[in-house]
């Protein structure tokens, strides 16, 4: 009982003030080993997810198939090549080069090939016009089984398989008929059936679109178009200098 | 009152981030074509960068949701949507027609002057929730203090009894 003197009340005192201090230490350092844990899992996890999206992006990745133009069938004498990632249509020695970037799911797109697409044809076999055709792809949310990089992957396999000729038959054909964004665009089966309408052989196509052999090629095509610092289709440059369908219209009277 | 501002601030700037980050993974090529087209960084960061503003955005999105370090992700969260101002502001300005990309897409877009302002004061206001959580993180229902417990024990227990809504500093 006569323990409780004053000073073993300060000691006591002393003592319970010592352990919550060494409590409270313990209890900030276990905090901030908690803090670090969750910060260093949290830059493990951005970090490793980033490096799986740039694994995922194969922008740049050489093409193992490059389109090339079947030659032979240019009954009509207007000759074609591809040149980087241009489709370039026409005579060399014509006086005037019109490039022309497009989307093969882009409404402006069908609309200025409704507008300018036959005096454009015209102009090209009359060895007026060099038509340079930049074919990308960024429109493939626009539908809903990925017509835009289908459909351009198609018209390369007829480029490729048929010529030119069939090529720019099957090119304004798919405009002409352009699926509506927002709903399935063709199948492979539909856009086989139209290249064959437009002079391809069912036999040397079928397999090119149904392996979307030139994915990546289109990949790198569109990339292209975003560092020459295009955003939108249709893009027109006549003799490398930006130009509207306004001024097209005008070269082309 | 204030935790449930916290809360509703948390929740409706960190969906936002979560959905415009999920509609962005699926193409991170695009992601980059994107950022490529504000025409404001150099080539050599562009493809990093769109490939890392995704991620962060669903990461700083779902951290927000849960109130797993609020303070820090709110700051990250505050200056994500300040370079996102000044980059609209900026493409603008220079009579750039970009679609912002903010929920994919990006690129050209024809209405895009008419779309600028509302792009703008949207990330103001997710800007202004983002700057609440860094001045005042705690909020209901957040996973920090069981986490990493209570700033109330770790602060001087004095305190804590003469003010029991100390902030939290986590």
């Amino acid at each position: 009982m006569s323990k409780n003197t004053p000073e073993r009340r300060e000691a006591r005192k002393q003592r319970a003030a010592e352990a919550l201090r060494q409590k409270q230490a313990e209890e900030r350092r276990r905090r901030l080993v908690t803090i670090g844990a969750v910060v260093a899992a949290v830059v493990v996890i951005v970090g490793g997810l980033t490096w799986w999206q740039s694994t995922r992006d194969t922008t740049g990745e050489a093409a193992d198939v490059v389109p090339s133009v079947a030659a032979g069938a240019e009954a009509d004498g207007t000759p074609g090549e591809i040149d980087g990632y241009g489709i370039v249509i026409g005579q060399a020695d014509a006086p005037t080069t019109v490039t022309i970037y497009e989307d093969l799911q882009c409404p402006a797109c069908a609309n200025l090939e409704a507008q300018l697409g036959e005096p454009l044809a015209a102009a090209v076999d009359a060895g007026d016009v060099r038509l340079d055709y930049r074919m990308i792809s960024f429109l493939d949310r626009a539908s809903t089984n990925e017509y835009s990089s289908r459909a351009l992957n198609a018209a390369l396999a007829v480029l490729d398989t048929a010529g030119v000729d069939a090529f720019r038959a099957f090119h304004d054909d798919l405009y002409a008929n352009q699926p509506e964004e927002g709903g399935p665009g063709f199948e492979d089966d539909e856009l086989i059936d139209r290249a064959v309408a437009a002079g391809a052989t069912e036999s040397e196509i079928r397999p090119q679109v149904e392996d979307k052999v030139y994915e990546q090629w289109i990949e790198n095509a569109t990339d292209e178009m975003s560092q020459a610092g295009y955003n939108s289709t249709p893009t027109i440059l006549i003799d490398g200098e930006d130009a509207d369908a306004q001024q097209l219209a005008e070269l082309l009277q | 009152m204030k935790d449930w501002i916290g809360l509703l601030a948390r929740l409706v700037t960190g969906s936002v981030w979560i959905v415009a980050g999920v509609l962005k993974l699926p193409d991170p090529s695009e992601s980059v074509r994107a950022v490529r087209a504000y025409d404001l960084l150099p080539e050599a960061v562009v493809p990093t960068v769109g490939h890392l503003l995704p991620v962060l955005e669903v990461v700083v999105g779902l951290l927000l949701v849960l109130g797993v370090l609020t303070r820090p992700v709110a700051v990250v969260s505050s200056l994500l949507f300040v370079a996102f101002i000044v980059g609209i502001s900026s493409a603008w300005a220079r009579g750039l027609q970009i679609d912002c990309g903010c929920f994919g897409g990006g690129g050209y877009d024809a209405d895009a002057t008419s779309t600028y302002p509302w792009e703008i004061a949207r990330d103001a206001g997710l800007l202004a929730l983002s700057a609440w959580l860094v001045v005042r993180p705690r909020s209901r229902w957040a996973l920090d203090p069981v986490l990493f417990g209570s700033s109330h024990t770790t602060d001087s227990a004095e305190t804590n009894e003469r003010n029991p809504h100390v902030e939290e500093h986590a």
